[in-house]
């Protein structure tokens, strides 16, 4: 797919009169809430989004991240809070008078019309002149590569097909926002990898702004330039993709992202430079901040340590050690995970990287360690 | 093999079981076409004397005792009426709960209740209370009335079919892309659930068009043509009778053809295309 058509139009919407500071939003989203019944679907959700920014909301199903989409829509309406896109009030507005458009996860096309006719149907509610509307069809469906489907109706077009059909549909009009429901999630398997390449250029080069919801981890952290985690309602964390890998702040984030290790305990003695944890598999230290304020002890916390930290050949520095006991070893590509049992029953994951020869094999008992920065304690207390 | 056998066997028994279901369901009435062509001097029982058009044009004269004529403009308009009616509240109807509202389940009960009340009772009623509200009984105003709650229901469950399959999506799509609801109604729902549509309309029409238990107490003078059938055969059975039977089911057969390539024409427009 080539993305010079969209790239030559014109970009930037200018400022709002509401100044250049809110301008340079895309779109805020001010303690936002949604409930049904007594359900609660978004709670208290705030985000802000800058100009061009690629935004991943991920999380489990059912985590709300769906519905903060549609409400960025107006497909509905929050109970509370406040939604800004360019620095404009919208939160009363429907969805057409939004400067937005939407990808839906089956895509949603129209199924009575032609890939022309549907791909133009942004154009034509603008009550753009034929000749342009015709004129701009052509122009995106070449550079999408689907010129040759003008004239076929969505049931005749494959995964890979409707999806681009969808996309040219939705960018069009060139929107401020462009919201994408698990865009990929449809496809198959073998065509993900290359289509989130081609939507991370289209997107850089558009500087259309993406917010792109997936439960997957790998299209969040690959794809965002802000990563939102979000579980029951609720925002969890939002940060840099690094960020949010190596510095989880809660229990959940650091469980859900693949590669972590969490541990529960509770506060023990408060070192000048470490916390001392205590959980039922021995006492941990975690890394104080110079002037990070005390935590009572007695507080419950949790912490976790990513499983290529961890090693089973001991210095010094290891000082966090506990024994466990292999029960299995996995191969990812380059990466030889161990999982082991803990003494309190619970798994521990243990990776390591290159290609020499399993030092652990199943069955085996061993004393791994890590050091004090390696632990990452959730929550506040860690800040 | 013996599987392939046994599933051919049993497409002959259901093929023809369904064909003798069929002639079952239009034999009758083939019955009393084959008597309307009967001569001048024709009974209304086989053998038949005689073969000729003489009780068409018996008909068309209205010479025996009543003009069918008007009944049958008056029949036809009717069902037009309840057919375009049924449409408009149908849709309606099923469109309010899809959207689900406060009471939404009494609603639906009691646009069914026209359905399950008998047809006697709802017309007799119905013209009492007409009386006791001074209103004249008419063909084109009670009669129009105590037919469209009959027809209704039909055509809501069918709408309402449509719309259980219907992808909401596609109209928040539509919405996303600038159109407003209206827009989106007009230029992504409806031609979607045509053929529902079409359906709801051709319910209103065959409903309406036959409809005897109802009229009965609620026409006034001028009848519709099942009244105005019943009427004459409580006088004189003449193959006339047969005649006015064959002729309106001809009719309604061209009135369900025409529906029927509507349908057609809707389906090729919305047509999936297989490559």
């Amino acid at each position: 797919m080539t993305v010079d058509a969209l790239a030559a139009s014109p970009p930037a919407k200018a400022g709002t009169a509401q100044g250049p500071a809110r301008a340079q939003l895309d779109l805020e989203l001010r303690n936002i809430r949604k409930r049904y019944g007594s359900f609660t679907a978004v709670d208290d959700v705030s985000l802000k989004v800058g100009k061009g920014q690629f935004v991943c909301l991920l999380g489990p199903s059912g985590c709300g991240k769906t519905t903060t989409l549609r409400c960025i829509a107006g497909l509905e309406e929050p109970d509370d809070g406040g939604i800004l896109i360019g620095g404009k009030e919208v939160t009363q507005d429907p969805p057409w008078k939004r400067d937005i458009a939407m990808m839906f996860q089956d895509f949603a096309l129209f199924p009575h019309m032609t890939v022309a006719r549907q791909v133009g149907f942004g154009l034509e509610m603008l009550q753009r002149p034929k000749v342009e509307i015709a004129q701009r069809v052509q122009q995106i469906l070449t550079s999408f590569e689907i010129a040759a489907l003008a004239d076929r109706k969505p049931a005749s077009l494959s995964g890979g097909q409707r999806q681009r059909v969808a996309l040219a549909r939705a960018m069009i009009t060139e929107p401020r926002i462009l919201l994408l429901d698990e865009p990929i999630g449809a496809l198959d398997y073998s065509l993900r990898e290359t289509v989130m390449l081609e939507l991370k250029l289209l997107q850089q080069r558009t500087g259309i702004s993406f917010i792109w919801v997936t439960h997957d981890q790998n299209e969040a952290f690959s794809l965002g330039d802000l990563v939102v985690v979000m579980n029951h309602a609720r925002i969890e964390q939002q940060g840099a993709p690094e960020d949010i890998l190596l510095r989880p702040a809660t229990a959940f984030v650091a469980g859900f992202v693949q590669g972590n290790n969490v541990f529960r305990g509770r506060m023990g003695e408060v070192l000048a430079d470490a916390f001392c944890i205590e959980t039922g598999t021995g006492t941990f230290l975690a890394p104080r901040a110079l002037g990070a304020p005390p935590v009572p002890p007695g507080t419950e916390v949790s912490f976790s340590v990513r499983a290529e930290q961890i090693t089973d050949q001991l210095s010094d520095r290891h000082v966090n050690r506990l024994t466990a006991t292999c029960t299995a070893v996995e191969y990812f590509g380059s990466v030889r995970r161990h999982i082991l049992e803990r003494s309190d029953g619970e798994v521990l994951k243990y990776d390591q990287f290159g290609a020499h020869a399993a030092r652990i094999v199943p069955g085996q008992r061993v004393t791994l360690g890590w050091a004090i920065e390696s632990t990452v304690l959730h929550g506040r207390a860690g800040a | 093999m013996g599987g392939k056998l046994g599933l051919r066997l049993t497409g002959w028994v259901l093929g023809t079981l369904t064909l003798v279901f069929l002639a079952y369901q239009w034999l009758p009435i083939f019955t009393l076409a084959l008597l309307s062509f009967s001569g001048p001097t024709g009974g209304t029982t086989f053998p038949m004397n005689g073969t000729s058009f003489h009780w068409y044009e018996e008909l068309w004269r209205a010479s025996v005792m009543n003009d069918f004529k008007p009944p049958l403009l008056r029949s036809t308009l009717l069902a037009i009426a309840c057919s375009a009616t049924t449409i408009v509240l149908s849709v309606m109807a099923a469109q309010a709960m899809r959207g689900r509202f406060r009471g939404n389940g009494w609603f639906f009960y009691l646009m069914l209740l026209g359905l399950m009340a008998p047809g006697i009772l709802v017309g007799f009623g119905f013209a009492i209370m007409m009386r006791l509200l001074g209103v004249e009984l008419s063909w084109d105003t009670t009669t129009f009335l105590v037919q469209v709650s009959w027809t209704l229901p039909f055509g809501f469950l069918t709408m309402l079919a449509v719309f259980n399959r219907f992808d909401a999506r596609i109209e928040e799509a539509a919405l996303t892309l600038g159109a407003s609801r209206l827009t989106a109604f007009r230029r992504i729902t409806l031609p979607l659930v045509l053929p529902g549509v079409i359906g709801a309309g051709l319910f209103g029409f065959s409903l309406s068009y036959d409809e005897y238990a109802r009229s009965m107490f609620t026409t006034g003078p001028e009848l519709t043509l099942p009244l105005a059938v019943m009427a004459q055969l409580d006088r004189q059975l003449t193959p006339e009778i047969y005649a006015v039977g064959t002729a309106t089911t001809f009719f309604s057969l061209i009135a369900i053809t025409l529906f029927t390539v509507a349908f057609w024409a809707m389906r090729r427009s919305t047509a999936v295309r297989r490559s």
